[in-house]
């Protein structure tokens, strides 16, 4: 699990709605996979980033240098842009935790998969 | 076992099965050969599924053996599925015993097997003497003449009835023909109800007329099956479905003579010649109980002093010798029963053991059970084969998908094998479905996939750029629990952001086109697959008898039906689901439609002859739900959800389509 998609993913525990995000994010295994750099790309995904949210997961997973924000003239940062290549692409959770900050249910994740399945107690209204 | 273990909780349940199959090993070892394992440990180990008997040689086996220790001797009894170490010293015989238990060898076709050892006193087995054949098994040497087999080889026309499908079917192995009844390898039954025109031929009629007379057989069957079986052609172990047939099968043998395997359940098997022109008679337990199969193979083990006579062939070395195959053509009578069958043999009766059948759900709960014991469970099952058949991308949807700007984020809900994960480059594409083994595969691809419930999607809402859900929707057992899918989809979406669904339609035949699922086509190769649904583009399909156009089963429901969350089946509650026949029309909207397990899934698994005594099936069939879309269903549901407009609804091989856009 890349961190990007950390930053996609929220909680969906019943009742819990949008204080289910951000999961919190705890590894016992991470990898760094290299990912070809394309800038273009990087700077399209920085508007969409959750920013908060990366900044605590990069934080669990004891990332150093991790841009606080977007700064100025971004798209043409190269040296910001690397940063936040690596930072949200290269990055893989392969076995690790994501914990609901509202209801505290926790989901593994396994060879690289989140498993976010809820019983059927969890989604029943 | 260390080796064995790993953090993932799964490998406890391989030990267990394991443990299992070492003990079932130990138990078919003591009762059926007189061999005593002893539970402390001795210079010498029996290790079972190694042997002769089995088709391990001792140039593989020994160096495998020898790897642990000094091999002082290495005993292979001829025809015995196993074979006796004796170690130096019983450190090196205990080794073995701990490195080789569970231990993959590969035998001389090439199989895997499982080596199960375990420790005895003595090399020694008890001569099994005379086998006995399966209770309530006769063969008729010669019931025919020359003349008359020459007859009736020649009455049966395979190269006939292209036309005509129903006729001719063309199996991996053997060629199949079918008179009477038409035998359905989807649930191995016959359709009772549709009896085929024609009936049994002439040339049968007479002859079968003749052995009732002379006290061969008992009844008069009304079904035949013309089997065609060329050298290295076969037939997996099964028992005739009970329900489908009456207790007396018989079978006779023209062209070239062959060894038929029968197997009890406790794991003894009994090889029986079957001699050309003979007629073997099954009855009572070698028709219930007992599994009769054909071992894909150029060569039978025959015994040499009986020359071509019936019998079992016994283990007595000096008088064995190899038998080259001829091609051999069955024709098996049967009759059709018309009642459940009501056998001794309940365990293996179809009839007896029956689960109830599924019918349509009347609650959210039943819906959640039928979706958990219909599509979670099957998929988890088939997810190898199943991705094996998907690898083709769909030119619509790569389309979609690649017209979509660069760096979008995208959702793939229901994104089996992960086949659209990789499509467009510039995009962030994030799959996930409710079948870890699918997930797996994305995975492996190195694909971002998480297991999720597409009811429950764990993305925060308009974080998505665009969304595709292929086939996925038609799983759902309630027009509610299909809202609520639609309904996330849209969830996710940014304003703007666009949703690609995909559902199967009930109509697979539109505009005068039949669908790919529908049409016939063969390769070049001349392969055929049974089974498959719309995205299987690569299958290619058996031709299948005209059906005529479908039933209209439904009516486009009025908006209002949605919103106020009626389902638009709800004429059919109460109604057992219906099983498709696959490559036909749909004549229901709610239906089970089988799946073929096949090839990968299978073949990984290691042959074992003290293993379960084959199963019924020639290969095992699964059920999935589906709920296909009439045209307009889709849309109209599609409408009633007020964040989202319908930019374009299309059909596309067999799918009703829809893209919708966030307002």
């Amino acid at each position: 699990m890349k961190l990007l998609t950390h930053n996609l993913l929220s909680s969906h525990v019943r009742g819990v709605g949008p204080r289910g995000f951000p999961l919190r994010l705890e590894a016992t295994e991470v990898r760094v996979i290299p990912v070809e750099f394309n800038p273009d790309f990087v700077a399209r995904m920085i508007p969409k980033v959750e920013w908060a949210a990366l900044l605590e997961a990069a934080d669990h997973l004891r990332l150093a240098e991790v841009p606080k924000g977007p700064t100025q003239g971004y798209e043409q940062d190269e040296t910001f842009l690397r940063k936040m290549h690596h930072v949200l692409l290269e990055v893989e959770v392969v076995e690790g935790t994501l914990q609901c900050p509202e209801s505290g249910r926790v989901f593994p994740i396994t060879r690289g998969i989140p498993n976010m399945l809820l019983n059927e107690e969890e989604t029943q209204t | 076992m260390d080796r064995n273990h790993q953090s993932n909780g799964k490998l406890g349940k391989t030990e267990k099965k394991f443990l299992r199959k070492q003990n079932k090993a130990r138990h078919t070892l003591l009762r059926h050969e007189g061999i005593e394992t002893v539970s402390y440990a001795t210079q010498i180990l029996v290790v079972a599924n190694g042997g002769l008997g089995n088709g391990v040689s001792r140039n593989q086996l020994l160096p495998e053996l020898e790897k642990l220790g000094q091999v002082d001797a290495l005993l292979m009894p001829p025809n015995k599925p196993y074979s006796f170490v004796t170690y130096k010293t019983i450190e090196e015989s205990k080794k073995a015993y701990v490195t080789l238990n569970g231990q993959k060898i590969v035998d001389d076709l090439g199989q895997k097997i499982i080596l199960y050892l375990n420790f005895v006193e003595k090399a020694q087995w008890k001569e099994l003497g005379l086998q006995a054949l399966p209770p309530g098994l006769k063969v008729v040497e010669e019931i025919i003449s020359s003349e008359d087999e020459k007859l009736l080889l020649e009455s049966v026309n395979w190269t006939e009835d292209t036309d005509n499908p129903n006729f001719q079917k063309s199996l991996k192995h053997r060629r199949v023909k079918h008179f009477g009844y038409e035998f359905h390898y989807e649930n191995n039954n016959v359709h009772k109800d549709k009896p085929l025109p024609g009936g049994l031929p002439d040339i049968c009629d007479s002859m079968l007329e003749k052995w009732l007379k002379e006290g061969f057989i008992r009844h008069k069957p009304d079904q035949l099956t013309v089997n065609q079986y060329e050298p290295g052609h076969g037939i997996p172990a099964h028992i005739d479905t009970h329900s489908a047939f009456e207790d007396e099968i018989i079978s006779l043998s023209l062209g070239s003579e062959i060894v038929m395997d029968f197997k009890h359940p406790d794991g003894v098997t009994v090889p029986v010649m079957l001699p050309r022109r003979s007629l073997l008679v099954m009855t009572g337990e070698s028709r219930y109980l007992w599994t009769h199969g054909i071992t894909p193979r150029k060569f039978d083990t025959v015994q040499a002093s009986k020359g071509h006579k019936s019998g079992i062939i016994t283990g007595d070395v000096g008088d064995l010798t190899l038998s080259k195959r001829g091609i051999r053509t069955s024709f098996t009578f049967r009759k059709v029963r018309q009642t459940p069958c009501d056998c001794s043999y309940p365990l293996v009766c179809d009839s007896q053991m029956k689960e109830p059948p599924p019918s349509f759900p009347e609650s959210d709960k039943e819906a959640l059970q039928l979706e958990q014991k219909y599509v979670h469970q099957v998929y988890e099952e088939i997810a190898g084969h199943f991705s094996s058949t998907r690898h083709t991308p769909w030119p619509h949807i790569v389309e979609f998908l690649k017209a979509l700007p660069s760096g979008s984020l995208v959702a793939d809900v229901g994104c089996g094998n992960g086949k659209y994960l990789g499509i467009n480059k510039e995009l962030y594409m994030v799959g996930c479905d409710r079948s870890q083994n699918l997930v797996d595969i994305c995975r492996e691809r190195q694909f971002q996939a998480f297991v999720c419930d597409a009811l429950a999607v764990p993305v925060r809402s308009g974080s998505c750029d665009a969304c595709i859900s292929i086939a996925v929707i038609h799983h759902f057992a309630t027009a509610e629990r299909r809202m609520a899918a639609l309904q996330e989809l849209a969830r996710l979406l940014r304003p703007g952001g666009k949703a690609l669904i995909y559902v199967w339609a009930m109509e697979q035949e539109y505009k005068k086109e039949k669908s790919k699922y529908l049409r016939e086509n063969r390769t070049s190769q001349g392969r055929q697959e049974i089974n498959s649904d719309p995205s299987a583009e690569e299958q290619f399909v058996e031709p299948v008898p005209d059906t005529g156009h479908q039933d209209s089963a439904c009516s486009v429901p009025s908006i209002n039906d949605f919103q106020k969350g009626r389902s638009n089946s709800k004429e059919v509650a109460n109604c057992k689901l219906p099983i498709h026949t696959n490559r036909t029309s749909f004549h229901s909207q709610d239906l089970l439609v089988p799946w073929h397990l096949k090839g990968n899934a299978s073949k990984e698994k290691p042959t074992e002859p003290f293993g379960p005594a084959g199963t019924h099936d020639p290969s095992p069939v699964f059920h999935r739900y589906y709920h296909v879309f009439c045209e307009g269903e889709l849309e109209a549901a599609c409408q009633t959800l007020n964040n989202v407009s319908i930019l374009q609804s299309y059909y596309d091989q067999g799918n009703w389509c829809v893209i919708l856009q966030k307002v």
